[in-house]
């Protein structure tokens, strides 16, 4: 298991961390995934046989949002 | 509304690739069909969010009522509402990030169980399911319309409160989801500044009529009045001479001088400025006539005295003998209408 911590840029209100949570339904291998708009970030912990830490940044910019690069 | 908007353009959007797909190009019928099929659920969502809401609202009047609010409690939590409204608008405008903490974040499990409904087989229940499962993930802005449910301390009103902001809310909310769904959410930004806006000024309001409940010296609503006076040292602050049904002619002038007569009116109390003698006990008869406002909810905040007048009739307070140069405010429970005596 592999824990990734993301900020996100553009976090509106709380239904942006609802839409962003919702990646754990569009890729499998998501274990564990909480959005804080309050923090700004994305915490995913995921399997890495299944899915790629490549394809969850992938997800979260088909989604509309910014990660900010570190 | 973001977030119910969210939900419901998301169980919107795949009744909408189904007709995608099944109508390469919508023109004439087609494309009535789909804006039919857009709105229906919008309105499905909508009645159960309005039903949800008001009873919600009743629910929170009613607690207001049990915790039996004196008005400055009533005052506190009002401006409690007014700093939270204000955070929300500073929020809204992206001021700083300590204000994101004034949008309070519903549990990671409720969110998970909407979310997945939305985007579950759609029937015409999940509209109306989401709608009612709405009061579970208020967003900020609903969020002090309930604790202003929680002040007004009765379910009626409570209700009356929350049914009266989600019809208000209704039209936008149907135009942003239906053009959310057509179009984009460009919209969106410059909707929010205007929401920002308003709760701004809802949020000022609010804290002045905390201010008020709560007898502080100080009142934004005052300012005006007292910078008037300040430039016209010798003018008088214009007052009605008449406020709705009753005149301050209709009150029978009072028989001595430590006897004073307030018209209690649907558009305030007439007059709002009374002079009376310090250090003797006064008597203070109320005078309604068909007073259906909130005037009636009477209040003096300094002495923690509150009364229901009816709407009709006389209601005799006795004032404890108060120092020279001293003042009262008396308001409606709410802090709207306002008023002052000065002792002398």
């Amino acid at each position: 298991m592999t824990k990734l911590t993301l900020s996100i840029l553009d976090m509106h209100c709380s239904a942006c961390a609802m839409r962003l949570e919702g990646i754990e339904d569009d890729l499998p291998g998501i274990l564990a995934i909480r959005a804080s708009y309050q923090r700004q970030t994305l915490v995913v912990e995921y399997d890495e046989a299944l899915v790629t830490e490549a394809e969850i940044r992938q997800a979260v910019a088909t989604k509309g949002y910014t990660i900010q690069p570190v | 509304m973001a977030v119910q908007g969210g939900l419901l353009t998301g169980s919107l959007a795949a009744e909408l690739e189904k007709d995608a797909a099944s109508v390469p190009v919508m023109r004439g019928k087609a494309s009535k069909r789909v804006n039919y099929r857009i709105a229906q659920p919008i309105l499905l969502f909508l009645a159960a969010k309005l039903v949800a809401y008001t009873l919600l609202g009743a629910l929170m009047g009613a607690l207001g009522s049990v915790l039996s609010l004196t008005p400055v409690m009533r005052g506190i939590l009002q401006l409690a509402i007014g700093i939270f409204m204000i955070g929300n608008a500073l929020r809204m405008f992206n001021v700083h990030p300590i204000f994101r903490f004034f949008n309070f974040e519903p549990p990671a499990r409720v969110t998970r169980w909407l979310r997945r409904t939305s985007k579950a087989q759609s029937t015409p229940l999940t509209p109306l399911l989401l709608g009612a499962m709405t009061v579970l993930i208020p967003c900020g802005v609903t969020q002090t319309m309930l604790a202003l449910a929680i002040a007004s301390g009765n379910p009626l009103t409570g209700a009356m409160i929350l049914l009266a902001f989600t019809i208000g809310t209704s039209p936008v909310f149907f135009g942003l989801t239906y053009l959310a769904t057509r179009l984009s959410s460009l919209m969106e930004k410059y909707f929010l500044r205007i929401v920002a806006v308003a709760l701004l000024i809802l949020g000022f309001i609010s804290i002045d009529t905390g201010l008020v409940l709560v007898g502080s010296p100080f009142v934004f609503s005052q300012i005006p009045a007292k910078v008037s006076a300040m430039f016209n040292p010798g003018s008088v602050i214009a007052e009605p001479t008449q406020a709705g049904g009753l005149t301050r002619q209709d009150v029978a002038a009072p028989s001595s001088p430590d006897e004073l007569t307030l018209a209690v009116t649907n558009y305030g109390y007439e007059p709002s400025k009374l002079s009376a003698p310090a250090n003797t006990p006064i008597t203070l008869k109320l005078v309604t006539q068909d007073t259906t406002s909130c005037a009636v909810a009477f209040t003096i905040p300094a002495l923690n005295y509150q009364t229901l007048l009816d709407s009709s009739g006389t209601k005799v307070v006795t004032i404890p003998a108060q120092p020279a140069g001293s003042s009262l405010r008396f308001a409606c429970s709410m802090g709207m209408f306002v008023g002052t005596i000065t002792f002398q």
